[in-house]
């Protein structure tokens, strides 16, 4: 009966779409061809209208599949197929043929309804559809939706569309996508296998991805090793308690006896203070309990006591194992040897971007430590209040950027202002107290740390404790991304480059002009250099007054990627020390050499032990200590009369 | 040979006598004897303020006589803290735990006891296990041993390796602030062992001593105080007289001189590093149970640095003028920040000194520092040489 009805069907619908010709209504002659099938769509009966559709290949039909999936489709008393533009008491109509808009009233329309499943089913059918659109956005759109969740039939259509495409870059993202296809959804096992392989040399997510799911596995248990595609036998002496769960989530063995239900069993049991003749009294250990119970458990009031050592023997009597989903062994250890080496090719790549991150922190580092060389190192004075300049030049950014909004230009005027106040300052403070103090340098640290207390706690009445934003510029915003695995945030780029140019700066300052000059002969002698009609006096204040200066820009990039606050300063001061320690007083290069090292290590500390960076810090400062010990001078220490304190 | 040390210290005995007085009339006025004048919660300001002294004295020696500025000291003092409350809080624990267990109709096995102490110590970090670090707290007497012996070693240790390579001067400074401030980040870890920085908690409550009134107990902790100052200040009167103490001072004032003639310089030096890391050890052991909590906060670097305004306040090289800058600084700070002194209006800006006290110090110890640089111990020169 049935074949007979297709065949009367299929020549009406024949017939019908010779008719079209001359109506002019191709697509819906097709569709009234298939009128029960479309107004009431089946997962199974949607397919042959689709297959018509597709077989017709009409212009319409991409958005016709939309629009129908959408349920904006409407058939009106006729049975005639509209899609429906706007809702209402008058429908907004527009022909699937010609497009011309038309209005209707509602109730002469019932609205078509695909479920779910339907949906999906045309789906599947649109996206070949969209592969091949002429519009670029929609190629695009399917590509996400094929990435975002890849079947099997995507494949097909897929693969076909990828001669055709006229973009380049979306006929590798295209090339790319079927390549991940095939590893999971081909037919034939070598055409798998050679995906998999290809896959090898991607470290993206996606392609990691694509392999973790070819290797799922699923766990079980059993008296004896299954036949199948096993991935791996455990150990179940591992983990006993979480094995023997799951024999007890099987029915396969009995549930524990945990301490705490011997204790409240034996609770339960108690008859005039004992417990099956055991007194309650001597019940403090754990075997005492034990027997009690047992006891209990051999006059049938309990379950049996399961023991660890019972646990053990049922946990031997099976065998833990997973499986491949994936049956074929071969595809499985392609995707395995495939995923082994994406995986060292990622630690590469992390490897790398650990680099980038150490160099980041080192360029923090010498950034706030560049400024204390100059006054640590050419002067031998220990600025306690060094901390505190870099806060103030974060809190002059910060000030700056409430009187001009625009981000560039508040960072552009931040910079110089910050520099020319704690130069300022610094220049001050020298006048006022260094001067005085230089030939006792621990009086120097502690009358600076009076002013670094003093200060911290001024900025905290002027600003309050809360943390004050620095915003950078929009195109600080973002990262520079080389792959999934290495990215570096453009901040911290930015940061980079100006302690770059601040390393230039300073050389050419002490190397090539008149006040270098000076400044480093007042370093190696200031007496002789006093006779020679330098005035050191003048020296030292500029000195210092460049190393605060220095300090107040750090301030300012350092405010840019953490918050400023009146503490901020504290938190780099030691690290600036050690930096200074470290690398060797008095010479630029070992500032650079310490902060290089101290920020590196610490990264490489933090890639160690990566919950932790408390840890990182703990165990970085103590191996400075160690190391100080050894290089007491620092990495580049100086040599002759210099030398001597 | 007794009667000689005094003779060359005479201010060993005037301080003996004053600080005999003080307590004495502290303890007559406190609420203890009824009186009531003086409230529990001043007499353990007043306690804690005799362990800051006797810090401030082993600071004033290993900076003030052997010239090496230390700023790491408070590191051994919280380790003093910490060794002590461990026992304080595992005693006091474990009574709690006995009294809530007992109540139920089976005695409790050991393991169900220390499992009950361990998740109420160490619930608050999201552990129940006991670390290794506190094998020892359930008895005191090893707790007391430890409150000598880790501060005692970790100097040792420390010192060794810094003095031994001759690391002096500002760099050692620094390397004993990097000490205290590892320290502290390491205590700053939840997985430490010493619950991150919650801290150690509820010290003030002794155990064994529930019935005991707080005013009691405070009373006794700053009768303790003292005797400890007592005995420190006259150990380490004894310490930097004589031959020794001449030495130590000659390190101070020209390491390399003493060394060509022919002294083990690193030996005195490790020796005092040593000593006063033992002292103020003691010194956090009692401070911490009349402070009721201690937290890695209290040992950050700043702390230390503080203890060297004191010393450097009060007068260095002169250990009655350690113990003046400790109390005279410590108990303006309790009494700046704790409201008791009075706001200045001017119209425009009233003057909190809750806010402007550390600017206050800050700023007075430059001026000391520039101007005053034997602190205010040095007005007591004034006094002496007048006669002559």
């Amino acid at each position: 009966m049935r074949p007979i009805f297709f065949t009367i069907g299929l020549i009406f619908g024949t017939l019908h779409s010779a008719q079209a010709q001359d109506t002019g209504t191709p697509f819906q002659d097709i569709l009234q061809t298939h009128a029960g099938e479309v107004a009431k769509p089946s997962r199974r009966s949607v397919s042959v209208v689709l297959d018509d559709l597709i077989a017709a290949g009409l212009p319409q039909t991409t958005e016709f599949l939309e629009e129908w999936s959408a349920r904006n489709v409407w058939q009106d008393i006729d049975g005639t197929f509209f899609i429906v533009t706007s809702e209402g008491d008058q429908l907004g109509l527009r022909d699937v043929d010609s497009g011309a808009e038309s209005r209707g009233d509602k109730r002469d329309f019932t609205q078509i309804r695909p479920n779910g499943g339907v949906r999906r089913v045309i789906g599947t059918a649109l996206v070949q559809f969209q592969l091949s659109d002429p519009d670029l956005a929609r190629r695009e759109t399917a590509l996400v939706s094929i990435a975002r969740k890849p079947e099997a039939a995507q494949l097909a259509p897929l693969l076909a569309s990828i001669d055709g495409e006229q973009d380049a870059g979306l006929k590798a993202r295209k090339v790319q996508l079927a390549n991940f296809l095939s590893a999971r959804f081909a037919d034939a096992p070598e055409d798998r296998i050679a995906a998999i392989e290809s896959l090898s040399k991607d470290t993206s997510v996606e392609a990691r991805s694509v392999l973790n799911q070819i290797l799922t596995v699923k766990s079980g248990l059993a008296k004896d090793l299954p036949e199948g595609n096993i991935a791996r036998v455990l150990d179940p002496t591992v983990a006993p308690d979480a094995f023997y769960q799951q024999l007890i989530d099987a029915d396969l063995a009995p549930i524990r006896t945990p301490p705490t239900v011997v204790r409240a069993a034996l609770e339960a049991n108690i008859v005039e203070g004992r417990v099956a003749d055991i007194p309650v009294a001597q019940l403090d250990t754990d075997e005492a309990r034990n027997r009690a119970y047992a006891r209990l458990a051999e006059a049938g009031t309990v379950p049996q006591l399961v023991t660890n050592v019972y646990r053990d023997a049922a946990l031997s009597e099976h065998v833990f194992y997973e499986i491949y989903n994936e049956e074929n062994a071969e595809i499985t250890a392609a995707a395995e040897a495939a995923l082994k080496s994406v995986e060292a090719r990622v630690g590469w790549a992390q490897t790398a971007d650990l680099a980038l991150d150490g160099l980041s922190l080192a360029s923090i580092y010498f950034l706030a430590a560049i400024g204390l060389a100059i006054t640590f190192g050419v002067m031998g004075v220990i600025n306690m209040a060094h901390g505190e300049f870099i806060m103030m030049g974060a809190y002059t950014g910060y000030v700056v950027q409430l009187f001009i909004p625009d981000y560039t230009v508040s960072i552009i005027v931040a910079l110089p202002l910050a520099f020319a106040i704690t130069f300022g300052a610094g220049v001050t403070m020298e006048r006022l107290v260094i001067r005085h103090l230089y030939h006792r340098p621990l009086e120097t640290l502690l009358a600076t740390f009076g002013i670094s207390i003093a200060l911290q706690q001024l900025a905290k009445n002027i600003f309050g404790t809360q943390a004050r934003p620095l915003t950078s510029p929009d195109w600080l915003d973002g990262a520079l991304v080389f792959s999934d695995v290495i990215q570096i945030s453009y901040i911290r780029i930015a940061i980079f480059v100006l302690a770059l140019l601040f390393l230039g700066l300073i050389l050419f300052v002490l190397k090539r002009t008149r006040l270098g000059l000076e400044v480093r002969a007042v370093t190696q002698n200031p007496g002789m250099a006093a006779s020679m009609g330098i005035n050191p006096d003048r020296i030292n204040m500029l000195t210092f007054g460049l190393g605060s200066g220095i300090a107040g820009i750090a301030g300012v990039a350092i405010g840019l990627y953490a918050k400023v606050t009146s503490e901020m300063g504290a938190d780099y001061i030691v690290q600036s020390f050690m930096t200074v320690v470290v690398g060797g007083v008095g010479n630029v290069w070992g500032t650079l050499a310490g902060a290089s090292m101290i920020g590196f290590l610490q990264k490489g500390i933090e890639w160690l032990n990566p919950s932790n960076t408390l840890a990182a810090q703990t165990y970085m400062i103590l191996f400075i200590i160690l190391f100080i010990q050894f290089r007491p001078k620092g990495i580049v220490a100086l040599k002759g009369r210099a030398a001597a304190d | 040979m007794k009667n000689t040390f005094i003779a060359q210290n005479p201010s060993v005995l005037w301080f003996l006598a004053a600080l005999g007085l003080f307590t004495f009339g502290v303890t007559m006025l406190s609420e203890v004897t009824g009186v009531g004048v003086i409230s529990t919660s001043f007499v353990k300001t007043l306690g804690k303020t005799l362990c800051l002294c006797l810090i401030a004295i082993a600071m004033d020696v290993v900076w003030g006589y052997c010239g090496i500025l230390s700023l790491g000291h408070f590191a051994f003092f919280g380790i003093g803290g910490y060794a002590v409350g461990m026992w304080l809080m595992y005693a006091r624990t474990e009574g709690i735990v006995l009294e809530s267990l007992t109540s139920q109709t089976i005695p409790p096995t050991p393991q169900e006891i220390t499992d009950a102490i361990g998740n109420q110590i160490f619930g608050v970090v999201g552990s129940a296990e006991f670390p290794m670090i506190w094998a020892f707290a359930d008895s005191l007497f090893l707790q007391l041993l430890m409150v000598v012996l880790v501060p005692g070693l970790l100097a040792l240790v420390f010192g060794w390796l810094a003095f031994r390579s001759r690391v002096t001067g500002v760099y050692l400074s620094i390397l004993t602030q990097a000490m205290t401030l590892a320290l502290s980040l390491y205590l700053f870890q939840n997985d430490s062992g010493l619950r991150g920085n919650n801290g150690l908690s509820g010290l003030q409550n002794i155990p064994g001593f529930k019935a005991t009134p707080q005013a009691t107990i405070s009373i006794i902790f700053f009768i303790a105080s003292a005797a400890a100052l007592a005995l420190g200040y006259v150990f380490f009167a004894w310490v930097v007289s004589g031959k020794m103490g001449s030495v130590v001072k000659g390190i101070r004032d020209n390491e390399a001189r003493v060394r060509f003639l022919g002294y083990h310089v690193e030996s005195y030096k490790l020796f005092i590093f040593t000593i006063t890391a033992i002292v103020s050890g003691i010194a956090g052991a009692l401070y911490y149970p009349q402070a009721g909590i201690i937290n890695p906060g209290e040992i950050a670097p700043i702390a230390s640095i503080y203890l060297a305004v004191w010393v450097a306040i009060g007068g260095r090289g002169r250990l009655y003028g350690a113990v003046i800058g400790a109390a005279f600084v410590s108990l303006m700070s309790s009494w700046f920040t704790g409201g008791g002194a009075p706001s200045i209006p001017l119209g425009f800006y009233t003057v909190e000194w809750t806010d402007w006290w550390l600017v206050l110090l800050g700023f007075s110890f430059v001026t000391v520092t520039l101007f005053f640089p034997k602190g205010i111990g040095g007005l007591f020169d004034y006094l002496v040489r007048k006669p002559s």
